[in-house]
C-alpha cells in the first residue's frame, strides 16, 4: 500500500467528532402517526383552528402517497410509525434571556462550537436555536425589531403574525408538493420565520443552528423567509446532530419568497450524524427547499456545504418567475464511509432574461456514492434565459462513486444553456508535488480539496467559510490521490 | 552531504539505472548530462520519493541518514529539493498559500516558529525580485494559466523560500527561452553557497554557460559513464551523444 | 392497452415465425412475450423513455404480414442503394433476395436473411442472438424479440477485412405495415467491416421496430453507420446494442432525419482497451419528434469513449438527447468524453436532454458538456455584411453546424447521399452545392 493510500485509510476510518448527547429532560410523543397526533402537536404549540386544518389536510394528502425512490440512494424501508412526531426540551416558562436558557444545553452548543455568548459578542450574529424541535432563544431581537425585521420561530409567527403565515406558507412548496414534503406539512413541529419589509437590508447575518438530539425524534422544521421589495437578507443555517445507532429522519421543508427587486441569500453547513464506518445508524436528510423568485430583478442563491448525514436528497431550487430574476446554487457535497448524498438543484425559468448559475462540487471517499442531480428547465416564456452549469466530482479512493444526471429541457429557442461536468481523482502528481515541497499527506489533500471546493466557499460568509474548512477537514482531513 | 552507492532502480520489471555511484559534498554543484531515456528523470525521482520505482540494490545516504526509507515530506522538511521537469497545476490553491504552507512545515521541522503574516510577506516579496516575478503570481493558482518559463521560474521561487540543503532541478533549462534561463540561472547561482549543493539534471549544455558545476557526470543507459570536470560538458555539446555510445561500444 | 392486440395479432403468426422448430428459439421468444404481455411499450414513467410518449402506438394497429410481399418497389428505392457496397435488402420486415445485392461477396463472409441463417448457420445464430443486449429489456425490445419475422445476419471471420462496404436496407412499403426484424453482426477476431444500416420507406404512415445486435471479438474493428431516412409519417425504434471484447473499436456515426417520432438507442459495452465513438447528427423539423439515446458501459479497464452529438430542432420538433456513461468498479484508467451540441431555431421547438455520468472507479478522466443556442448572430451579422441575406445566412450557419457530422464519414459514397439528403431537408437554403 502506497503512503497515499495510507493516508486515506487513515482519514476515513475517522470517527465523528460531534457525537455527544445532551441529557436534559424532553416532552416527547410516543411514536406513530394518525390524526390524533396531528391534532396534540397543533394543540401543544397553541395553534389556531385554520393551521390544524392545514395540517390535517397535507396528513390526508400525504397517506395516498408513496416514497419516492428514483434517488441514487439505497436505505431500507422506513417505518413512520416507529417515529415520535414531537419531540420538546421540558421548558418550564420559555427563557427571556440567553442566562436564563437551560447551562446544558448552552454547554452542548459550546461543543458544536457555537457558543451564543461568543456569537453575540463577536459576530453580531442573531441565533434563533432549533434544539430538537422548539426554539429555546432567541437574540438581537430587539436590533432587529428596530429595522422592522420579524425573526421569530414559526411557532411564534403563527400566533403572532398568522396573515403573513398564511398568506405564505405553502406558497412555494405546496402542502402536497412531494412525499417528504407532505409529511413535514402536517408534522412540522418549529423551525424559523423571517420578514424583511420593503426597501430594508437586514442588519445583520441571521443565523439558526439545527440540532437533532432526542432518539427516535424525526425532525420537521418549516422555514418561511420573505424579502419584501428591494429587501436583503443573509439567512445561515447549520446543522448537526448527536451520534445514534439508528437512523433518524428528518424531513424539513424551506420555502423563500423574494419580491421585486429583493436577495435573499441562503448558506447551509450540514454536519448531521453521518453513521459510523459502517452505515449504521446516521440522519436521513430528506429536505425540501426553494425559493421563489417571484418579481422582477429578485435573486436568490443557495449555497451549501453537506458533509453529514447517512443520506442526503435534497436539491434546493429557484422558480425565477420574475423578469429579470437571478438563481444560483453552489455546493460541496461530501461523502465519506457509507454515505450517501442525491443532491443538486432545480432552476425553472419563467421571466424573461432570467440567469441562473450552477456550481456543484462533489467529493467521494470510501464506499460513499455522490451524486448530482440537477434541472434546468426554460419554459416557452422565458426570452433569453441564460444558464451556466459546472459540475466537477473528486473521487477519493476505489471503492467510492460520483454520477452526474443533469436534466436539461428547453422550449424557448432564445435560450442559452451551458452544462459542463468533469470526474477524476486527486493527481498522484499534485499529491507528490505537495509532499516534495513539505506538506504531509493529509495537508496536501485538504488544501487540495479546498482549493477545489474554493468556488463555493467564497459565497458563504466569513464565518462560515472557515468552518465549512474545518469540516471537511473532519470528514475527511484532506485526503488523496 | 549525499552519497549515492550502486543504485539499480526497476520500473515495472525493468532496470533503468544500474549501478549508479555519486557523491556530493556541501557546496558543490554537480551536472548530470545523458541523452533520453537514460534515466535522469528517474534518478531526480527516486531521490525526491516520488512512488512506483522500485529500489532492486544500492543505497542513498543523505546527511548520514538513509534517504530511501524517508517519505517525501520528510526529505523535503530535511532540505532535499526537487525542482520539477514538469510543474503540476493545483486549481483553486493560490501560489502564497501553498508557499506558507510549505515554509510553515519545513520551519516547524527545523524547530523555528511560525513567521507571521508580515514577515512572510515581507520575506515573499524579496524572493519574488530574485526571480523577477511580477507579485501577481502569487495570488494565482499554482502553475494555472503560467506559461512554461512562468512554472519554472515559479520553481526557482520556491527553491527560494524553503531555502533547501541540496537542490535537485530536474531539465530546469528545457522549454526556456534565452531570457527565462538567465533569470533561472541567475536565481540558482544566487542561492549558491558553502553548505547548499545542487544537481543539474540537464539534456544540453548551455544551462552550464549560466551555471558553472564542480562536477559533470554522463548519464548512457542507467550508469555513469564519464565524469569530469565543467569541461566534459564542453566536450560532449561539440562531439554530441553518439561520442557516448560509442565509448561504450568500445568498452563492451 | 393496445399491447393486448398486438398480442392477439401475432398470435396468429406465432406457427410462421422463424425458429419456431428450434425450442431454444421458441423459449426465448415465450419469455419475451411473457414480459411484453406484462408491460406492453414503454411508458414516459420509465426514466429511460422520460422524453418520448409512444402511446400513439397504441391507438393504431401495425400490422405485420405473415411472409414476404411481392409489391412492387418504386424507383425511389434506388436513391438508397450504396453504389460500392454488398447490400442485404430487408422488404417490410423479410429479407429480399431478390433486391439484395451480394454478387461477388467472398465465400468465407455470411451475408444473408436471419430465416436462412437458422436454417443453414442455427450454431451461430444462437451464440449471437440475445448476447449483446445484456440486461436490456423495456417493452420494444421484448417485443421485438418475440415477434421478429426476419432480419439480417452478418459474420466476418478472423482476420478478413473487407474490402467493401456492407449495407442492410430496412425498407418499408405497405402502408400501416410494422416491419420488426433482428438483425445479428458477428466480427471474429481481427475482423474489419464498414457496415451501413439505412431506414427508409414510402411516404405513409408505418412502424418499424428494429434491434440490431453486434458482437466484435478481440481487436475487431466496425465502422458503423445509421442512415436513418424514413417517410415523415413513419414511427421508427432502432436499437443497437453493441459487446465489445479486448481491443475492439467501434466507430458509430448516426444520423437521424426521418420519421414521424424515432426513437434510437446505441448502447455498447466495453473490456478492456476497447475504445468506442459514438457521432450523431439529428434533424427535427415539422412536427417530428427525434430522440437518441446512448449508453457507453466501460466494464474494464483502459477503454476510451468520445462522443459527440449533434441536434437542430425547427419548427414544432422536439429533440431528446440522453446520453449515459458508466465506469463500472475496475475500469481503471478509462477515458470517457461526451459533448452535445444543440441549435434551437424555432420557438415551438424543443430540446431535453440527460448527459449523465455514472462513475465508479476512481482512476478515470471523465467528462461531459452541453450546449443549447442558436446561432451566433455575430456569424450571421458578419455574413450579411459580406452581402448573404439573413435567411441564407442562418440557412448557412446551420447547415455548416450539421456539416461537421457529415464531415465524419468516412465512407465517400455515403457522405455524398447524406449530405444530399440534408440539403433537400432545408429546400429553401440557398446553399449552392459547388460551394461544398
Amino acid at each position: 500500500m502506497s503512503a497515499a493510500e495510507q493516508t486515506i485509510e487513515k482519514l476515513i476510518s475517522q470517527e465523528y467528532k460531534q457525537g455527544f448527547v445532551t441529557d436534559l429532560e424532553s416532552d416527547t410523543l410516543p411514536p406513530g402517526l394518525n390524526e390524533e397526533v396531528i391534532r396534540i402537536i397543533s394543540a401543544k404549540k397553541d395553534e389556531p383552528e385554520w393551521m390544524l386544518q392545514w395540517r390535517l389536510e397535507a396528513y390526508r394528502h400525504w397517506l395516498t402517497m408513496t416514497e419516492p425512490r428514483w434517488a441514487y440512494v439505497d436505505y431500507p424501508p422506513i417505518a413512520y410509525d416507529a417515529i415520535s412526531y414531537y419531540s420538546a426540551p421540558k421548558a418550564k416558562e420559555g427563557p427571556k434571556k440567553l442566562n436564563e436558557v437551560d447551562p446544558k444545553l448552552l454547554e452542548t452548543y459550546n461543543k458544536l462550537g457555537i457558543p451564543l455568548y461568543e456569537q453575540e459578542r463577536l459576530a453580531g450574529v442573531a441565533v434563533d436555536a432549533v434544539f430538537d424541535s422548539v426554539s429555546v432563544a432567541t437574540t438581537f431581537k430587539d436590533k432587529l425589531a428596530e429595522a422592522g425585521v420579524i425573526f421569530c420561530s414559526m411557532s411564534e409567527a403563527i400566533r403572532h403574525h398568522p396573515e403573513l403565515v398564511r398568506q405564505y406558507l405553502g406558497s412555494v412548496v405546496p402542502a402536497g408538493d412531494n412525499f417528504f414534503a407532505a409529511l413535514n406539512s402536517a408534522v412540522f413541529s418549529d423551525g424559523s420565520f423571517v420578514y424583511i419589509p420593503k426597501g430594508v437590508r437586514c442588519p445583520m447575518e441571521l443565523s439558526t443552528y439545527f440540532r437533532i438530539n432526542a432518539a427516535k425524534t424525526g425532525q420537521f422544521e418549516r422555514t418561511l423567509i420573505i424579502a419584501e421589495e428591494r429587501s436583503y437578507v443573509s439567512y445561515l443555517e447549520g446543522c448537526t446532530a448527536p451520534m445514534r445507532d439508528e437512523n433518524q429522519l428528518h424531513a424539513a421543508v424551506v420555502e423563500l419568497v423574494a419580491l421585486e427587486g429583493a436577495q435573499i441569500k441562503y448558506s447551509t453547513v450540514q454536519n448531521w450524524y453521518p453513521g459510523d464506518e459502517d452505515g449504521r445508524g446516521g440522519i436521513y436528510n430528506f429536505v425540501t427547499k426553494r425559493g421563489d423568485c417571484r418579481g422582477a430583478h429578485s435573486k436568490i442563491s443557495w449555497t451549501q456545504v453537506e458533509t453529514g448525514s447517512a443520506i442526503t436528497w435534497k436539491y434546493p431550487s429557484c422558480l425565477l418567475r420574475g423578469d429579470h430574476s437571478i438563481g444560483e446554487f453552489y455546493s460541496v457535497a461530501l461523502t465519506n464511509h457509507r454515505q450517501q448524498a442525491d443532491t443538486g438543484t432545480k432552476m425553472i425559468h419563467i421571466g424573461k432574461n432570467t440567469k441562473s448559475t450552477i456550481i456543484s462540487k462533489g467529493i467521494s471517499a470510501g464506499r460513499a456514492n455522490n451524486s448530482y442531480r440537477g434541472l434546468v428547465k426554460v419554459l416557452k416564456s422565458a426570452e433569453n434565459a441564460r444558464n451556466h452549469t459546472q459540475c466537477d466530482s473528486l473521487l477519493i479512493g476505489d471503492r467510492c462513486g460520483a454520477h452526474t444526471f443533469p436534466y436539461i429541457e428547453v422550449k424557448q429557442a432564445s435560450a442559452r444553456i451551458e452544462h459542463e461536468a468533469t470526474t477524476s481523482k486527486i493527481g498522484e502528481d499534485q499529491l507528490f508535488f505537495c509532499r516534495q515541497r513539505g506538506l504531509s499527506a493529509e495537508d496536501a489533500v485538504s488544501m487540495i480539496v479546498n482549493g477545489f471546493c474554493k468556488e463555493v466557499f467564497k459565497e458563504l460568509p466569513m464565518e462560515f467559510a472557515v468552518e465549512a474548512q474545518a469540516l471537511l477537514g473532519i470528514s475527511l482531513e484532506g485526503s488523496v490521490g | 552531504m549525499l552519497k549515492i552507492e550502486n543504485l539499480h532502480v526497476r520500473v515495472e520489471d525493468k532496470p533503468i539505472l544500474k549501478g549508479i555511484s555519486l557523491t556530493i559534498r556541501p557546496g558543490e554543484v554537480h551536472a548530470i548530462m545523458g541523452p533520453n531515456g537514460s534515466g535522469k528523470s528517474t534518478l531526480s525521482n527516486v531521490l525526491a520519493g516520488r512512488d512506483g520505482y522500485e529500489i532492486s540494490a544500492g543505497s542513498v545516504t543523505y546527511q548520514g541518514r538513509n534517504l530511501l526509507e524517508m517519505a517525501p515530506e520528510e526529505r523535503a522538511r530535511e532540505g532535499v529539493f526537487l525542482a520539477f521537469q514538469y510543474p503540476v497545476e493545483i486549481p483553486g490553491v493560490s501560489n502564497i498559500y501553498l508557499l506558507k504552507a510549505a515554509l510553515n512545515a519545513v520551519r516547524k521541522h527545523r524547530g523555528l516558529h511560525e513567521l507571521d503574516a508580515i514577515d512572510f510577506l515581507k520575506m515573499i516579496k524579496d524572493k519574488v525580485k530574485l526571480v523577477e516575478m511580477n507579485e501577481q503570481f502569487l495570488y494565482r493558482a499554482v502553475n494555472e494559466g503560467f506559461s512554461g518559463g512562468e512554472k519554472k521560474r515559479n520553481e526557482i521561487l520556491q527553491m527560494a523560500v524553503l531555502e533547501p540543503r541540496l537542490c535537485i532541478l530536474d531539465e530546469t533549462d528545457s522549454g526556456l527561452d534565452i531570457d527565462a534561463l538567465k533569470i533561472v540561472s541567475d536565481g540558482v547561482n544566487s542561492l549558491r553557497c558553502e553548505e547548499r549543493s545542487f544537481i543539474l539534471i540537464t539534456h544540453y549544455q548551455r544551462l552550464l554557460d549560466y551555471i558553472k558545476p564542480d562536477f559533470v557526470h554522463v548519464l548512457a543507459q542507467g550508469r555513469i559513464v564519464k565524469s569530469g570536470d565543467a569541461d566534459l560538458a564542453l566536450e560532449l555539446e561539440d562531439k554530441g551523444y553518439g561520442w557516448i555510445d560509442q565509448q561504450l561500444g568500445a568498452v563492451a | 392497452m393496445s399491447a393486448a392486440q398486438y398480442l392477439e395479432l401475432y398470435q396468429s403468426l406465432t406457427e410462421v415465425l422463424p425458429g419456431q422448430n428450434m425450442p431454444w428459439l421458441s423459449e426465448i421468444r415465450q419469455q419475451a412475450r411473457e414480459k411484453f404481455a406484462g408491460g406492453g411499450f414503454p411508458t414516459p414513467r420509465e426514466e429511460e423513455w422520460k422524453y418520448t410518449n409512444v402511446t400513439a402506438l397504441e391507438k393504431k394497429l401495425f400490422k405485420t404480414s405473415a411472409e414476404p410481399g411481392e409489391e412492387a418497389v418504386g424507383p425511389w428505392l434506388d436513391d438508397f442503394y450504396l453504389a460500392d457496397a454488398w447490400t442485404v435488402v430487408l422488404m417490410d420486415g423479410f429479407f429480399s433476395p431478390g433486391l439484395s445485392r451480394l454478387d461477388g461477396l467472398p465465400g468465407n463472409v455470411i451475408a444473408c436473411g436471419m430465416t436462412d441463417a437458422l436454417k443453414h448457420h442455427p450454431g451461430r445464430v444462437k451464440t449471437l442472438l440475445g448476447s449483446a443486449l445484456g440486461l436490456e429489456a423495456h417493452g420494444f425490445i421484448a417485443f421485438n424479440t418475440a415477434f421478429f419475422s426476419d432480419g439480417a445476419f452478418v459474420e466476418i471471420p478472423t482476420g478478413v477485412s473487407l474490402s467493401r462496404p456492407l449495407q442492410i436496407l430496412h425498407v418499408s412499403t405497405r402502408p400501416e405495415g410494422l416491419a420488426n426484424t433482428r438483425s445479428l453482426v458477428g466480427l471474429a477476431a481481427n475482423a474489419g467491416v464498414r457496415l451501413v444500416e439505412t431506414y427508409a420507406g414510402a411516404q405513409q404512415a408505418y412502424l418499424t421496430a428494429a434491434v440490431t445486435e453486434i458482437k466484435l471479438a478481440e481487436n475487431a474493428g466496425l465502422d458503423h453507420y445509421k442512415w436513418q431516412v424514413e417517410s415523415d409519417q413513419a414511427h421508427h425504434f432502432g436499437g443497437i446494442y453493441v459487446s465489445q471484447e479486448r481491443s475492439s473499436r467501434f466507430n458509430q456515426h448516426n444520423f437521424c432525419l426521418g420519421g414521424l417520432l424515432a426513437r434510437t438507442e446505441i448502447h455498447t459495452e466495453l473490456a478492456d482497451g476497447a475504445e468506442c465513438d459514438m457521432n450523431g447528427l439529428f434533424l427535427g423539423l415539422g412536427r417530428q419528434h427525434v430522440d437518441n439515446h446512448t449508453r457507453i458501459h466501460h466494464r474494464e479497464p483502459n477503454g476510451i469513449s468520445r462522443e459527440t452529438y449533434r441536434g437542430i430542432l425547427a419548427d414544432r420538433a422536439r429533440g431528446v438527447f440522453q446520453g449515459r456513461i458508466v465506469v463500472h468498479p475496475n475500469a481503471q484508467k478509462t477515458n470517457a468524453e461526451m459533448n452535445s451540441h444543440n441549435l434551437l431555431l424555432s420557438d415551438d421547438a424543443e430540446i431535453d436532454a440527460k448527459p449523465q455520468l455514472e462513475i465508479l472507479a476512481d482512476d478515470v478522466k471523465c467528462s461531459h458538456g452541453l450546449a443549447v443556442g442558436q446561432l451566433d448572430e455575430e456569424s450571421v451579422f458578419f455574413l450579411q455584411s459580406r452581402g448573404v441575406g439573413h435567411e441564407t445566412a442562418r440557412n448557412m450557419l446551420t447547415f455548416a453546424f450539421a456539416q461537421a457530422m457529415v464531415e465524419k464519414i468516412g465512407l465517400e459514397s455515403l457522405r455524398f447521399l447524406v449530405q444530399e439528403r440534408l440539403l433537400n431537408r432545408f429546400p429553401q437554403s440557398g446553399i449552392r452545392r459547388d460551394w461544398l
